[in-house]
C-alpha cells in the first residue's frame, strides 16, 4: 500500500519533503503520548480530510487500506479484553493515524527529495564506516519494492489456490522469502551493473 | 595477441571461468567487433555469463576481457561507465517509482546535482518519445513500457555499447516490434542475448555458445537455421514424452 506515488501533483507535493518527515515524527511521538482516544479519534477525522482534500486518486487509494483492518481488529479485540474500550479504541486510532499518515507522505514526496532529507540525520553514521548515500538508496528501495513483494505474494496464493489450496497459505511464506531473497540478488546486480553500488 | 581493433571491441583473452565445480569457459577466445551481435544459446549454455563478463559483473578465473582496450577486472567502474547493461525482468532494475527519478538517478550517481539530473533526464525521455509519461508511477506502466524505461534509463547516460540479458522475454509480439525499431534507432554498439530468432536475424553477427564454447559464430542467415535444425534434432524433445 506504501510506496505508489500519485499520478497528479498537488499542494501536498510542494511541501519540502523534510518538513513532511519531520511532521511526521513530531506527530508520533505525540500520538504516543496522547491517550485520550477522542483526541486521537478527531485526529483520524482530520487526516481522513487531507486525504479527501487531495482528490479522487487519493481517496480510492483508502480502499486499499482495507488490508490493514484484520491487523486492527486483532490490536483492537486485544487491548479491549485487556484494558477496555477506550484503551482498545486509542490503540486502533493511533495505528491507523500513523500508517495512514505515512501514506500521505510516501504518495505525495519524489523518493529523491525523501533521499535527500535523509541524508543529513544520516551524515553522522559517515564516522562508523556507513556511506550515508548508500543508506538512503536502501530507504528508497524498502518503499520501491512493498508493492512488488505484495504482488509476488499475491501470484504465489493465486498458483497455490490454482492448484486447488484453498486454506494454509502460511505454507507459501517460506517459499516467499526465498523468492525474495533471489530478487534482492538481482536488484543488487542490476545497481551494480549501472554503477550505483560499486564494491 | 590482441589485434589492432581492440580499441572499439569486447575481446575475450583465453578466458576461463567456473561456475561452482563445474568449468564454463575454458581458453574462451573471441573479439566482437561488429555493431550489432546477437547471442544465441540453449538454457544453461552460458549466455548470461558471457554477457556479465562483458562488462565486469563477473570477472575471469583466467585469462582478461577487455572492453575497448580496458580490462575489466582492473577497472570495473570504467567498464560499466562504457557498456549499459538492460536485464531480462525490468522489475529488477527499477529502483525508484516515478519515471523522472529512475531516468535522473543515473545522472545523479554519475555526480549531477537534483536539477541537472531532472533536466538531462526530461531530455532522454523527450528524445526517446517518453517524455509523456515523464510524472507517471512506474507500476502504472504495462510490461512493455517498463523495459522501454530501462532502456532509456541506461542509453540516457551513453554508454558505447549496450548489453542485453534477453530483453524481450515475455512481451508480446507489437511490443517487440516497437523494442527493435527503437534499438534500431540507437547509435550504441549491441550485444543481445535472445532467443528470438525475429529480433536475431536482424543483425550483423550471431555467436551460438553451447556447453561453454562457441558452437557457430556468422551471419544470421548461417547461424539461426543450424541453430533451428539442430534443435529440431535434438534427442532431448524425445524426453518430453512418456
Amino acid at each position: 500500500m506504501i510506496g505508489a506515488p500519485l499520478s497528479q501533483r498537488t499542494w501536498l507535493h510542494k511541501l519540502p519533503a523534510g518538513f513532511k518527515l519531520l511532521f511526521i515524527a513530531a506527530a508520533t511521538v505525540v500520538f504516543f503520548w496522547v491517550e485520550d482516544p477522542l483526541v486521537l479519534l478527531a485526529s483520524l477525522v482530520l487526516v481522513l480530510l487531507v486525504y479527501f482534500a487531495l482528490g479522487r486518486e487519493a481517496v480510492l487509494r483508502l480502499k486499499l487500506f482495507r488490508l490493514m483492518l484484520p491487523i486492527l481488529a486483532i490490536v483492537g479485540a486485544f487491548q479491549f479484553l485487556a484494558s477496555g474500550p477506550a484503551e482498545a479504541l486509542a490503540s486502533v486510532s493511533r495505528l491507523a493515524l500513523m500508517v495512514l499518515l505515512a501514506d500521505l507522505v510516501s504518495m505525495t514526496t519524489p523518493m529523491i527529495a525523501m533521499m535527500d532529507a535523509f541524508l543529513p540525520v544520516l551524515r553522522p553514521l559517515r564516522y562508523t564506516g556507513l556511506d550515508p548515500s548508500q543508506l538512503a538508496l536502501a530507504f528508497a528501495l524498502v518503499i520501491r519494492f512493498v508493492p512488488v513483494l505484495l504482488d509476488d505474494w499475491l501470484r504465489r496464493r493465486e498458483a497455490w489456490r490454482a492448484r486447488g489450496g484453498s486454506r494454509g497459505s502460511w505454507r507459501l511464506v517460506a517459499p516467499w522469502i526465498a523468492g525474495l531473497l533471489r530478487i534482492a540478488d538481482h536488484i543488487a546486480e542490476a545497481l551494480d551493473a549501472r554503477g550505483l553500488r560499486l564494491k | 595477441m590482441i589485434p589492432a581493433s581492440a580499441n572499439s571491441a569486447i575481446l575475450f583473452d583465453r578466458v576461463t571461468f567456473s561456475r561452482g565445480s563445474e568449468r564454463l569457459f575454458s581458453d574462451l577466445s573471441i573479439c566482437l567487433s561488429e555493431r550489432r551481435i546477437g547471442l544465441l544459446g540453449d538454457n544453461g549454455a552460458g549466455k548470461s555469463t558471457f554477457l556479465r563478463l562483458t562488462n565486469g559483473l563477473l570477472a575471469p578465473h583466467s585469462g582478461r576481457v577487455l572492453v575497448d582496450g580496458i580490462d575489466t577486472a582492473l577497472d570495473s567502474a570504467a567498464v560499466m561507465r562504457k557498456v549499459g547493461f538492460v536485464f531480462q525482468n525490468p522489475d529488477h532494475q527499477i529502483v525508484f517509482p516515478t519515471v523522472l527519478e529512475e531516468v535522473a538517478f543515473g545522472f545523479r550517481a554519475r555526480g549531477y546535482s537534483a536539477a541537472q539530473s531532472r533536466e538531462h533526464a526530461s531530455h532522454a525521455l523527450a528524445q526517446h518519445g517518453c517524455a509523456h509519461w515523464k510524472d507517471a508511477g512506474v507500476h502504472e506502466l504495462s510490461d512493455g513500457q517498463r523495459q522501454r524505461l530501462c532502456i532509456v534509463s541506461v542509453v540516457a547516460l551513453e554508454p558505447g555499447i549496450l548489453v542485453m540479458d534477453e530483453p524481450f522475454a515475455s512481451l508480446d509480439l507489437p511490443t517487440r516490434l516497437g523494442l527493435s525499431k527503437m534499438l534500431a534507432t540507437l547509435p550504441q554498439r549491441m550485444l543481445i542475448a535472445s532467443h528470438d530468432l525475429d529480433l536475431l536475424a536482424g543483425l550483423d553477427r550471431v555467436i551460438w555458445l553451447q556447453d561453454g564454447a562457441i558452437r557457430e559464430d556468422g551471419p544470421p542467415a548461417d547461424v539461426l537455421p543450424q541453430y533451428k535444425e539442430a534443435a529440431i534434432a535434438n534427442r532431448r524433445l524425445e524426453d518430453f514424452l512418456p
